[in-house]
């Protein structure tokens, strides 16, 4: 399989872990997930899933997964592009206003929403 | 009726005290309209008076930007000002930013309603018009006489606290502030009208440009990098101590080319940065920090590459416009192609 | 397909003992709408209340409205796949409650969103401040499941306008518009003369809270499609994506597809509307590429001269949408997008999530970011106790009075990316 999912969601990384390699980031924010994401690309990985998924803002929720590939191949400058104006758009919403303190309640929901975009992600992708 | 009070700020040059020699003077706070800030005052008419003129070279804001502005700050605190007015700047550019710079932090950090004027290629204008209105300008003082009135409008409007209009209304450059309004047709009925205007050739507005995709297509990778004759360019400000050819340490108007035959690394006895866009601290220890003459070398000798070219080329990046920077390049390239130069490694800051 | 609509305009609405139009006024039993909604067991418990233009009332966290329509004539039945069997719709004649609508509230989530002010300066931003509006609040069974609650609000909703909807059906309509697209051969046939104009609907399709349906299909399931127009006006496309409110695509936005509307307008006149084509907005990028890539082959395959396209939502669609005006474009096709934008509190960033160079034409739905006060209202309907958490709204922003400082953002279908506004943006 060469999929590889990055994610700081706690659900996703239970749901996941056991069919497919999943890089748990569980004290990263938002943006440090997307930073680890674009690290990786820069090293020869490819996006799989869109880092803006979702219609909740990068500053609303502070949770966020992304499926790339596992192996690594020659520097796939479409995902670079991807990532990079992924990474403007987080930030550019941060500066409005940061992520504020929600409650155990609102986190649930965040990750329940999450989790359901990258299922459904997977779901898509068959087999690869 | 209290006559509002405007501060004008202008540079070594208008102010009268001198041309390029006089750039590097210190800020300075006289009473009264000085020089174009008598036009100001006229075009202010009975409304408002210019009570005091900051006077500040371009060299010194451009080389002293924080303290500068602390400075300029501090003094037009103390003259409790209603508007302020930088400017016109027209084309010069160290000028332009200078005017840019302090008309910002006047709006920003003191709350005094603030405006200046430049022409459109001036670097100012693409660095400061989102931040304060930069009024369009001729590229000259031939201008002043049209300019100023805008200029003196435009700030008592702000002052009085009246709506600032769009662009076109009020005559400033495109701030590129997206705003809101309630059209009176709907989105996709002009959406309608649009693909029709495209569809029979005729001439439509966009709603939303989108950004300006300025590339230069890359040429095709080198094929053999140890038979071919690298120069290097860059525009980090490395210069003979001596500075011969005056380029400016921020909006340069000239580049220079200088030797390197002979040495195996840039010395800091014999060059220096004059960039004023960077702490140089470093890079004057060690100048090839930015033009790396020392590793071009080793590959030389190793044979990596096949050749250095026995010259540099340089010039000062920040606050250089776009105009004058593909100038610079179309001139310069010309040599390098004569020298059978067949690629470059530019360094930038 | 020709369907003939029948617009019932709706003056008032009023509680009463039948749910009935008489005299342009609707009235609605409201225990019978509170059974039909409580069939579902998932559901606790249910209120409706009524909402009115120019009230002093605030609607709090809206999910979704829909706009009472019943099936007169012809195949099929409203909201065809949801709350009745799949039939293809599209045909024959309909009736509209105009100027009316039923919508849910309901706390499906702890973040809430969507708010509608009846009055005040707010209601300019909302084009439910000027209809009649029959308001469901929604209270799930202890412990559901937030699929289950999403999904049994949304069937209650639809449920509902069903049933109102019923109450136009022997009613003499005030105004008769006729709808007609003929097969492609024979509209090519009829105006050989005129440009070829399709509608590509971009629908919205990524997951929990952001799905559409296409005849009861999530829209996260087919490849790009060809629609009737009319089809659309039956209720075959409706709305599961209860998030970011200003560019929510509610099912009366569905309904009452607004570039459909003024195409029809045109039609026959200086352009053939052709049909439109509908295609999603996966988060699999793959599923990007090979939508686009399936979105511009149409537009070849048909001999498409122009194409609009409108979005839904805003981040990784921005990507969707530029991906279908470069392959429309290359396919041969003049391109018009249709996008909202979100360039910071200072409107000085980048409004889109992504560009492309053949985007050289786009209409502007106005900006979300902006910072609005909304006074208090004298009457809340659902709860404003979560504001703060709604998207656009921030910590601190919420007056005692009730009043407060939020981003448009917050507003249902404010700047809803498919032109139904006439809000708009420009450079300053």
């Amino acid at each position: 399989m060469d999929k590889l999912i990055i994610t700081n969601n706690s659900l996703v990384y239970e749901k996941f872990n056991r069919e497919i390699e999943t890089v748990f980031l569980d004290k990263s924010s938002l943006y440090q997930l997307l930073e680890c994401v674009r690290d990786l690309v820069y090293m020869g990985h490819s996006l799989y899933t869109h880092p803006l998924s979702g219609s909740i803002k990068p500053n609303e929720t502070p949770y966020k997964s992304v499926v790339i590939s596992k192996k690594k191949g020659v520097l796939d400058v479409e995902s670079v592009a991807i990532i990079e104006k992924s990474m403007d758009a987080a930030l550019r919403f941060m500066k409005n206003y940061p992520t504020p303190p929600w409650t155990e309640n609102i986190l649930k929901d965040f990750r329940t929403v999450d989790l359901s975009l990258i299922e459904n992600a997977v779901d898509r992708m068959g087999n690869i | 009726m209290k006559k509002l009070k405007v501060v004008h700020y202008i540079n070594n040059f208008f102010a009268g005290v001198g041309g390029e020699e006089k750039a590097d003077i210190p800020p300075e706070l006289k009473k009264g309209a000085i020089g174009p800030g008598m036009a100001l005052e006229a075009a202010l008419g009975d409304e408002a008076e210019v009570i005091a003129t900051v006077i500040c070279g371009d060299s010194y804001y451009g080389e002293n930007m924080d303290s500068a502005r602390k400075e300029i700050l501090e003094m037009i605190k103390d003259t409790q000002a209603d508007a302020f007015v930088a400017g016109p700047a027209f084309n010069a550019g160290r000028y332009g930013v200078a005017c840019g710079s302090i008309a910002k932090a006047v709006e920003e950090d003191l709350g005094i309603p603030s405006v200046t004027g430049m022409y459109i290629e001036n670097p100012g204008v693409d660095m400061y018009r989102k931040d304060i209105q930069i009024i369009e300008t001729g590229n000259s003082a031939a201008d002043l006489r049209n300019s100023m009135p805008k200029l003196a409008k435009l700030v008592l409007k702000k002052a009085k606290g009246e709506l600032v209009g769009p662009p076109e209304v009020e005559g400033y450059h495109m701030m590129g502030i997206r705003t809101n309004f309630f059209h009176e047709k709907r989105g996709s009925e002009r959406a309608i009208d649009m693909l029709m205007k495209k569809i029979n050739g005729e001439k439509f507005e966009t709603e939303y440009p989108m950004p300006v995709f300025d590339r230069v297509p890359p040429n095709p990778a080198v094929k053999d990098l140890s038979k071919i004759k690298i120069a290097i360019v860059t525009s980090g400000g490395i210069v003979p101590h001596d500075n011969p050819d005056r380029i400016e340490s921020s909006s340069a108007t000239r580049y220079g080319i200088y030797d390197i035959s002979g040495m195996d690394s840039l010395s800091a006895d014999d060059f220096t940065s004059i960039h004023g866009g960077y702490d140089r601290a470093f890079v004057v220890k060690n100048p090839n920090l930015v033009v790396p003459l020392d590793v071009m070398r080793d590959l030389e000798r190793e044979g990596v590459i096949g050749e250095l070219a026995n010259y540099f080329v340089t010039t000062t990046g920040t606050g250089t416009s776009v105009g004058n920077a593909k100038g610079f390049g179309e001139s310069f390239s010309k040599k390098l192609v004569e020298d059978g130069i067949g690629a470059v490694i530019l360094t930038s800051t | 397909m020709r369907l003939e609509l029948g617009k019932i305009f709706i003056k008032d609405v009023q509680f009463g003992e039948k749910t009935m139009v008489d005299k342009g006024v609707l009235y609605v039993n409201k225990q019978e709408i509170i059974d039909l909604a409580m069939q579902d067991d998932r559901i606790k418990s249910v209120n409706v209340e009524l909402a009115r233009p120019g009230e002093s009332i605030r609607i709090a966290p809206v999910k979704d409205v829909i706009e009472p329509r019943v099936k007169v004539e012809g195949s099929g039945a409203i909201f065809p796949g949801m709350t009745n069997k799949v039939k293809t719709v599209g045909s024959g004649r309909t009736h509209a409650l105009v100027g009316s609508t039923v919508l849910t509230c309901g706390k499906i989530v702890g973040f809430q969103e969507g708010v509608i002010d009846m009055s005040g300066p707010i209601a300019k931003y909302c084009p439910f401040s000027e209809t009649y509006n029959v308001c469901l609040v929604i209270e799930p069974i202890d412990g559901i499941e937030t699929h289950a609650y999403e999904a049994a609000a949304r069937m209650a909703g639809l449920k509902a306008a069903e049933y109102v909807g019923k109450a136009g059906l022997d009613v003499e309509p005030d105004e008769v518009v006729v709808y007609e697209t003929k097969p492609l051969l024979e509209q090519i046939k009829e105006y050989p003369d005129l440009p070829k104009i399709a509608y590509v609907h971009m629908l919205q399709s990524q997951g929990l809270l952001h799905d559409t349906y296409y005849y009861g299909v999530d829209a996260k399931q087919f490849i790009p499609t060809f629609m009737y127009p009319t089809e659309i006006m039956d209720g075959a496309i409706t709305s599961g994506n209860c998030v970011a409110p200003c560019d929510k695509v509610t099912t009366f936005h569905h309904l009452n597809n607004p570039v459909i509307e003024d195409l029809y307008k045109r039609h026959g006149k200086d352009l053939n509307f052709v049909g439109v084509i509908l295609t999603n907005e996966n988060v699999y990028l793959a599923d990007k590429e090979r939508c686009s890539d399936m979105v511009g082959k149409l537009v070849e395959f048909l001999g498409i001269d122009g194409v609009l396209i409108t979005e839904e939502g805003y981040g990784n669609p921005d990507t969707d949408l530029m991906m279908n005006c470069k392959k429309c474009t290359q396919a041969g096709a003049k391109v018009v997008l249709i996008t909202d934008e979100f360039p910071g509190r200072d409107g000085k960033s980048q409004s889109v999530a992504d560009a492309t160079p053949e985007a050289d034409a786009v209409a502007s739905c106005g900006q979300g970011n902006l910072i609005e006060h909304f006074p208090a209202m004298d009457k809340v309907i659902g709860m404003l106790d979560y504001v703060e958490t709604m998207i656009g709204g921030y910590k601190g922003c919420i007056n005692p009075d009730g009043s407060f400082d939020a981003e448009l953002q917050i507003i249902i279908a404010s700047t809803i990316a498919n032109g139904y506004n006439k809000l708009t943006a420009r450079f300053y």
